[in-house]
């Protein structure tokens, strides 16, 4: 039986995915980017374990409240780390007809993932930067690897709601959208949303004594992350109807 | 005009039959909102008036006093808010917010409440009432000693010995229907029928009880006719049918000051009035509205006088003209109509506000776009509330109504004795230190030894706490019995009760306060280590918890069934004892704000919590130790058994709107999946504030930044101003859930 490492549980998550769904954080995550506001969830030795019943057991008392698009939600860490034992979760939820959304960086790839993906209903990929440069300088990761992951969910036909942190001084521009544009333009994701940087997390650094490189960056201005969604809106609208 | 032109059915014409009436003659309404109708510019001037007024009595405590005159049907000349422009009329003195003095439960609590606000009570008043016993007279003289300490110890609290019982709800629409002329005849009738039967005990006191019921039904005909309207025959338009209701529940809370008099389930009714109107072209929608705006203007002026003792059990002036809305029908259709929105539409038209305490009937089959009219009415105002239709209408038929907070009856056909609550963790307490009280040290219950043993082991405080539940329960029960057969005896509800059949079905309304902090302390003994310490009298006063434990809250069964065995357990310990009248016992959990007040009288607990800290109110989980998340918090609660609890299960849930979502079609949309998953679990009832914590404490510290801030606690709405500091405190001390 595998046994899944998992951070912490919220049974009213409304940010990820549709209707109300009840997120795992799963522990544990390979990458380093800059903005993480879980650190906690870095290293692969925290958290308690599980088995997949154990969590099916749990979840499952909240299927009243999943109508409409409602569900679970395997987040992070980096849920794909434990791609066996997310296979054995899902189809507990799967056969019990519960909506499954995957929460990743898209990180990682094997034989394991793709059932993975398989099982699930809706991926939330986050695509960092437009750029390798930008991806390994700011997150120790990969956009082949990324866009990888993400061909092989569309190829399913699964739904994909892309998402991107907007950093002050690193992505806050028009420029920066144009060339996340240029990535994504082609390919037929469901949902493009850019969520701003925030500095609510700072105190997980702090108390895990881990340096904080983007220390002395603020939260991202609301108005302007409304500007850039707009911008970011219209111009794969556009380029939709080319 | 024919009296019931156009009304079909016939049931409801051959004797007292409203719900049979409603069910004939409804449209029921699946549109949204759009034909909804702003307020008039004459509504908008008597709000100018109305708010210049509460505004006043924010500052002062109270408009103005009569201290001359005892409240009564006839005491007061009419009164209006603008003698011109009142559309409906009617109010309880001469002049809107002009609060009553009202001995009958009590002439000290009288004499007192004038002093708090400045006044004093009329020498005339005193002297008429050398010559009578009230209620509270007639409470004290019976009371034992035992009953004494236990009140004065506060494990019995907030017993309606010195004022009105409330808690009822006239059938006011019968009014409306049938005319009071018909009303009476019936009575009549009823008391006829009384009298060829053996005279025992209770038949005679039925037979004087329809004595006085007719006697203030005849003086409410006059009150009518002193507003120029003739009630004797049925109301033949809407604008008739609302001023009839009003005139019947007006009426109710001139004669007596009960801590709740609700106004019922009359939205659905009264629509069938304005739509034959509509339909015959005598009025338009913005007529309609502002007729609906006008009667709640109404409803929102209800006032009693009290004292500054009553305010610290329940804040914020609360009178809980509680209106019950929709729902559905036995016949599966469901019973929103134009008028359920209009009545939605008054939060919008004259601002948020506490009254009257708008309860949806909550039910799966409601229609979405009512469904979610009802979750954007919450976000922008938090002025309402919800409880659970499908596991009501079961046991009450599809024609009760909520009294109070959370309170069923059918309407017009049960009617309860209030009973407050009784404090369970000071019965734990008082169980570990043998009947003795740890705050005052003296004896309250039978004599026991105190708790020995270097910590608390699980069985054998069981033991304990299950022997000193029974002998409260007894208690708590005979109290009741002897304040509701004084209050019977001494104030009697002549005119409300003219509104309930004569063979009227009688509850009995127990309550529990500080169901978290029992089932933590319980827990913390079973599943941690719990040490206790005891003090220079030898009394436990402290505990060490070791290591950690399961709290209530956190949908762990652990924890969860431990909350429903001392509740089921304490149902089944209150029937053991016979109840004054037959009433059925009932339970409720729910405490208004008496959490407050019973933590201040509430030493150290085994959970952790420090003496005075408040208790959490109802049934909800201790502040911030429900911390798995909103969805956990809710499922905890809905596990408790409504079976045992039919008096109701109060939880208070508050959340900041982002949570929720980003856009209002978001918010919307997840308030009412959440609210339909909370119900389909048979939970009972659910109070949602939708705001950020900032905007209370900056409310805190600028109240006028804030006039209309109305936030839901237990049960009902308050204005957050009218609240005292320790219970804001505690409001902003709740839990947010607040995670992303």
């Amino acid at each position: 039986m595998e046994y899944g490492r998992i951070h912490s549980f919220e049974s009213f998550a409304t940010l990820d995915g549709v209707g109300i769904r009840y997120a795992i954080f799963f522990q544990g995550c390979p990458l380093r980017c800059k903005v993480c506001h879980n650190p906690d969830t870095w290293n692969f030795e925290g958290g308690s374990t599980y088995t997949a019943r154990d969590i099916f057991d749990k979840v499952a008392r909240y299927k009243p409240y999943f109508k409409k698009g409602g569900g679970i939600t395997a987040s992070g860490g980096e849920p794909l780390l434990q791609a066996k034992f997310l296979i054995e979760l899902f189809t507990l939820f799967k056969n019990a007809g519960i909506n499954i959304a995957i929460d990743t960086s898209g990180a990682y790839m094997n034989d394991d993932v793709k059932e993975a993906v398989k099982l699930s209903d809706m991926v939330i990929l986050d695509l960092k930067f437009p750029s390798e440069e930008e991806y390994r300088e700011y997150a120790k990761g990969s956009l082949e690897r990324t866009l990888e992951f993400l061909d092989y969910a569309l190829a399913l036909k699964k739904e994909v709601w892309i998402r991107t942190v907007i950093i002050p001084g690193v992505n806050d521009t028009f420029e920066a959208i144009d060339r996340y544009v240029e990535v994504v333009k082609n390919r037929d994701i469901s949902k493009y949303e850019l969520l701003g940087f925030h500095t609510m997390g700072f105190y997980k650094y702090r108390e895990l004594g881990i340096d904080n490189p983007l220390e002395n960056t603020s939260s991202l201005d609301e108005n302007k992350l409304k500007l850039l969604e707009k911008y970011l809106l219209d111009r794969l609208n556009a380029e939709r109807e080319r | 005009m024919e009296k019931w032109q156009g009304f079909s059915g016939e049931t409801w014409k051959n004797g007292i039959n409203v719900r049979d009436f409603i069910v004939a003659n409804y449209t029921p309404y699946d549109g949204d909102a759009s034909f909804l109708q702003k307020a008039t510019k004459r509504t908008e001037k008597i709000m100018d008036k109305v708010n210049a007024l509460l505004k006043v009595e924010l500052e002062k405590g109270v408009v103005d006093i009569d201290t001359r005159n005892v409240a009564s049907i006839l005491s007061y000349a009419p009164g209006y808010v603008d003698k011109d422009n009142d559309i409906i009329v009617g109010l309880q003195t001469d002049a809107p917010l002009k609060r009553a003095v009202n001995p009958f439960g009590g002439i000290r609590m009288c004499t007192q409440a004038c002093k708090e606000y400045g006044y004093e009570l009329d020498p005339i008043v005193y002297e008429e009432f050398k010559y009578r016993t009230t209620h509270n007279d007639g409470v004290f003289r019976a009371y034992s000693d035992e009953m004494r300490k236990a009140r004065h110890a506060g494990i019995l609290t907030g017993l309606p010995d010195a004022y009105g019982r409330g808690r009822l709800i006239g059938d006011y629409r019968r009014l409306a229907l049938y005319g009071m002329d018909y009303l009476i005849e019936e009575k009549k009738k009823d008391k006829e029928r009384l009298g060829r039967e053996t005279m025992t005990d209770e038949n005679v006191r039925i037979s004087e009880e329809l004595w006085k019921q007719i006697d203030f039904m005849q003086q409410l005909k006059k009150m009518a006719e002193g507003y120029g309207y003739d009630i004797s025959r049925p109301a033949e338009s809407a604008k008739e049918a609302v001023q009839w209701v009003y005139f019947a529940y007006l009426g109710s809370v001139k004669e007596q000051n009960g801590a709740a008099n609700s106004i019922g389930r009359i939205s659905t009714f009264l629509d069938i009035y304005f739509e034959r109107d509509l339909k015959e072209g005598k009025i338009t929608e913005s007529e309609a509205q502002e007729i609906i705006d006008d009667f709640i203007i109404k409803l929102r002026l209800v006032r009693h006088l009290r004292t500054g003792d009553y305010n610290d059990l329940f804040a914020g002036d609360p009178t809980w003209v509680t209106m019950s809305e929709t729902g559905m029908g036995s016949d599966g259709r469901h019973m929103v109509t134009k008028t359920s929105y209009r009545v939605l539409n008054t939060l919008y038209n004259l601002g948020p506000s506490c009254e009257p305490n708008i309860t949806i009937l909550w039910s799966e089959n409601l229609p979405e776009n009512y469904k979610k009219f009802c979750a954007k009415v919450s976000i922008d105002t938090d002025s309402i509330q919800y409880e659970n239709d499908d596991l009501m209408r079961p046991m009450f038929g599809d024609d009760y109504s909520i009294a109070c907070c959370v309170s069923a009856m059918k309407t017009g056909k049960q009617m309860q004795f209030f009973g407050a609550r009784c404090n369970l963790p000071k019965v734990l307490l008082m169980a570990l230190n043998g009947g003795k009280d740890e705050v005052h040290g003296i004896q309250v219950a039978p004599e026991g030894p105190v708790y020995d043993g270097e910590y608390l082991e699980f069985d054998k405080v069981i033991d304990r706490y299950l022997k000193y539940s029974a002998w409260m329960a007894k208690l708590y029960v005979n109290t009741l019995n002897l304040i509701h057969f004084m209050h019977d005896k001494y104030a009697y509800e002549r005119l409300t009760m003219a509104f309930h059949d004569t063979d009227v079905e009688r509850l009995m309304a127990f309550g529990i306060s500080g169901l978290s902090v029992l089932t933590d302390s319980l827990s913390a003994i079973k599943y941690a280590k719990v040490k206790p310490i005891k003090d220079e009298r030898g009394l436990i006063t402290d505990f060490k918890i070791e290591g950690d434990f399961p709290k209530y809250g956190n949908d762990d069964d652990r924890v969860d069934e431990i909350a429903k065995f001392v509740t089921n357990n304490f149902y089944n310990d209150l029937k053991k004892t016979p109840t004054y009248r037959n009433a059925k016992h009932t339970l409720s959990i729910l405490t208004i704000t008496s959490n407050v007040v019973y933590g201040k009288k509430t030493g150290n607990t085994p959970d952790g919590r420090r003496a005075g800290e408040p208790f959490a109110p109802g049934a909800n989980p201790m502040h911030g130790r429900d911390a798995s998340g909103a969805l956990s918090s809710l499922n905890s609660v809905a596990k408790l058994n409504y079976c045992n609890c039919q008096d109701g299960i109060s939880n208070t849930f508050s959340i900041i709107p982002s949570v929720l979502g980003k856009t209002e079609n978001e918010q919307v949309s997840r308030l009412t999946l959440m609210l339909d998953g909370y119900f389909a679990q048979m939970a009972h009832h659910l109070n949602v504030n939708v705001l950020n914590r900032d905007k209370l404490i900056d409310a805190m510290n600028n109240p006028g930044k804030y006039p209309n801030l109305t936030i839901r606690v237990s049960g009902y709405a308050v204005n957050f101003n009218k609240l005292n500091k320790n219970q804001q405190l505690e409001v902003i001390s709740r839990t947010f859930h607040d995670k992303m």
